[in-house]
């Protein structure tokens, strides 16, 4: 908890048109900290996400890793940069197979001639797609079987998987844990968990407040597109959280 | 993840190799489909089975399996190309422009024919990235977008040519189209088997086919993983004019004269083969074996539909039944699927 700041949002607002979807917010995530971002529909998380993986571009304020101000014109800029971005449900290619998944973006070509030619390695992705998911605990068997035929479990678990292989300094999941079954969704906390002690940060974005409460460090409210609260976890209880979500009261 | 979901996982390995097993079959019943069509149409007119006619068949599949590789990548995207039909004809009129403007200037064969090869490529080439352009950039639907340039392409060879055939041009393009070697290989058909081979490959061995089915399964994943998913589709696109190009080009080659009306209803021909080979217009799903399987069962019935008698007219007619039937048969297929997976 007292390591050093990794990622920062230095009053960041949106605006589209006339309405403003994110007031000049400050976020702070350390490395092996676990921030749990949470508020109402439509209070902007998911705006601040897109902002912090590049997918929008704030319309003010600046956004530093480690310690430097970066700019991110496309998701691929962030990505390059370390911070791997898992979207609500639609992390993955339901028609690819698992390891093409794990490599989508990042096709290990084969050597030679034929890689310059743009010949996939499948052989080599294969392999290390299983490494990289085992090593984010997650044991998948035949990596070769297309994401279609997972349950909806263990394709988050995938997508969750593929996250961590490729984070360097951060990951966002947004609702990683929606649609999951109890037991499901223990073990998505348990990998979140794991990415963390691996000095990683993580950005959990959940309505479910329990699986808030139970994983995070730090809790961030959003409200209509402010930041109303950042404090540790452990100065909330269900009720106070729930509280401040909805407006009720203040910090 | 770890341990616990050892085993719902092997349960799914299970139903999936059911699944796969379905799947994998499609290309047998296609097979099984072609052999019937051939048997039957055999039995009706044996004149069918012969090398003659064969080969006919052949140099019909040719230029429809050129738009038919082209739609296939186009599809897998989530897209489709209706324009491939007129930019079929503008290349070829543009292509004979060329070599009769040439050939009158007295440049030697070769180059006639080099250049002449190349403008047809070129144009085709840009009707796929005026495609491309409008859908990623002006942001129209692929349908709209290139039903446009099926509309634009279309009446623009026949402002060019003023609705007449474009003769003349060096007399080696027809030898080279229709000279025959083991009976039914040309060399322009050789040339085209080629570029099938080559495009297979790329489509189940590179990155670039990679993409193209990334980009039609989850466009926002592939979007999040970083494929640059616009500039892929602009590629996708001017792959798919560039075919049309060659097909121009052959079709040239073949009747040794550019046809402004060659290229209308060739995207039916084209969808019905990729659509019968079982690619779902929703993206991301299908293979080209079934493209090419389609596209010789799209040919042989309408060269035996000739054979046995049925008047031309008729030919669109069958076409568009085939679409039709084949793809409500995908979706009975899907609806089955979908219980197996939900209920099984």
């Amino acid at each position: 908890m007292a390591d050093e700041v990794i990622y920062e949002a230095r009053g960041v607002s949106k605006t589209f048109g006339s309405v403003t979807a994110l007031d000049a917010a400050d976020l702070k995530v350390h490395a092996c900290e676990i921030i749990g971002l949470v508020g109402d529909n439509g209070a902007g998380k998911s705006t601040l996400v897109k902002i912090l993986s590049g997918a929008h571009q704030p319309t003010s304020g600046t956004l530093l890793l480690d310690g430097q101000e970066r700019r991110w014109d496309s998701p691929a800029d962030a990505l390059e940069a370390g911070i791997e971005t898992l979207y609500q449900d639609s992390g993955l290619c339901p028609d690819l197979s698992i390891s093409a998944n794990v490599y989508l973006g990042r096709e290990i070509l084969r050597p030679g001639l034929l890689g310059k030619l743009g010949l996939l390695d499948h052989k080599q992705m294969a392999v290390k797609a299983r490494e990289g998911l085992e090593q984010a605990g997650i044991g998948v068997a035949g990596g070769s079987r297309s994401v279609s035929k997972l349950s909806g479990g263990q394709r988050q678990a995938v997508a969750i998987g593929r996250a961590i292989t490729w984070a360097r300094k951060l990951i966002i999941l947004d609702e990683p844990t929606n649609h999951l079954g109890a037991r499901q969704s223990a073990e998505v906390l348990h990998v979140m968990k794991r990415a963390k002690e691996q000095g990683l940060g993580v950005i959990f974005i959940s309505h479910t407040l329990p699986h808030v409460l139970e994983a995070t460090d730090r809790i961030v409210v959003l409200r209509l597109g402010k930041v109303i609260a950042d404090a540790p976890t452990s100065t909330f209880t269900p009720d106070s959280l729930l509280k401040v979500i909805t407006g009720l009261a203040g910090t | 993840m770890s341990t616990p979901q050892a085993d719902p996982m092997t349960k799914a390995g299970g139903r999936s190799n059911r699944i796969a097993e379905i799947f994998a079959r499609q290309d047998v019943i296609l097979l099984c489909v072609l052999i019937v069509m051939v048997a039957f149409f055999t039995i009706m007119n044996p004149l069918f089975f012969t090398s003659y006619a064969l080969a006919n068949i052949l140099q019909d599949f040719a230029p429809v399996m050129l738009l038919a590789i082209g739609q296939t990548y186009v599809i897998l995207t989530g897209g489709i190309d209706l324009s491939v039909g007129s930019a079929l004809g503008l290349s070829g009129v543009t292509c004979a422009m060329t070599m009769r403007s040439m050939e009158s200037g007295g440049s030697p064969v070769a180059a006639t024919i080099l250049v002449g090869l190349l403008v047809g490529v070129l144009t085709g080439l840009t009707v796929g990235l005026v495609n491309g352009f409008l859908i990623t950039k002006a942001k129209l639907a692929p349908f709209i977008a290139t039903l446009a340039t099926l509309g634009a392409g279309a009446g623009l060879t026949l402002v060019i040519t003023e609705g007449v055939q474009v003769a003349g041009g060096p007399t080696e393009v027809i030898t080279i189209g229709n000279t025959t070697y083991l009976g039914v290989l040309t060399l322009p058909l050789i040339l085209v088997l080629l570029v099938l081979g080559f495009l297979w490959l790329m489509l189940d061995q590179s990155r670039f086919g990679r993409w193209t089915y990334a980009v039609g399964s989850n466009t926002f994943a592939a979007r999040g993983a970083g494929i640059p998913v616009k500039r892929h589709l602009v590629k996708v696109y001017a792959l798919s004019g560039v075919l049309a190009g060659l097909a121009g080009v052959y079709v040239y080659f073949r009747l040794g004269s550019g046809s402004p009306t060659s290229g209308q209803g060739q995207e039916l021909n084209a969808i019905a083969a990729a659509v019968i080979g079982g690619l779902a217009l929703t993206g991301g799903s299908g293979k080209l074996s079934g493209t090419v399987l389609g596209a010789l069962i799209t040919t042989s019935v309408l060269s035996g539909l000739i054979l046995i008698g049925v008047a031309p007219n008729w030919q669109q007619v069958v076409v568009g039944a085939l679409i039709a039937g084949a793809v409500a048969l995908q979706q009975v297929d899907f609806a089955e699927l979908r219980k197996k997976v939900t209920h099984g």
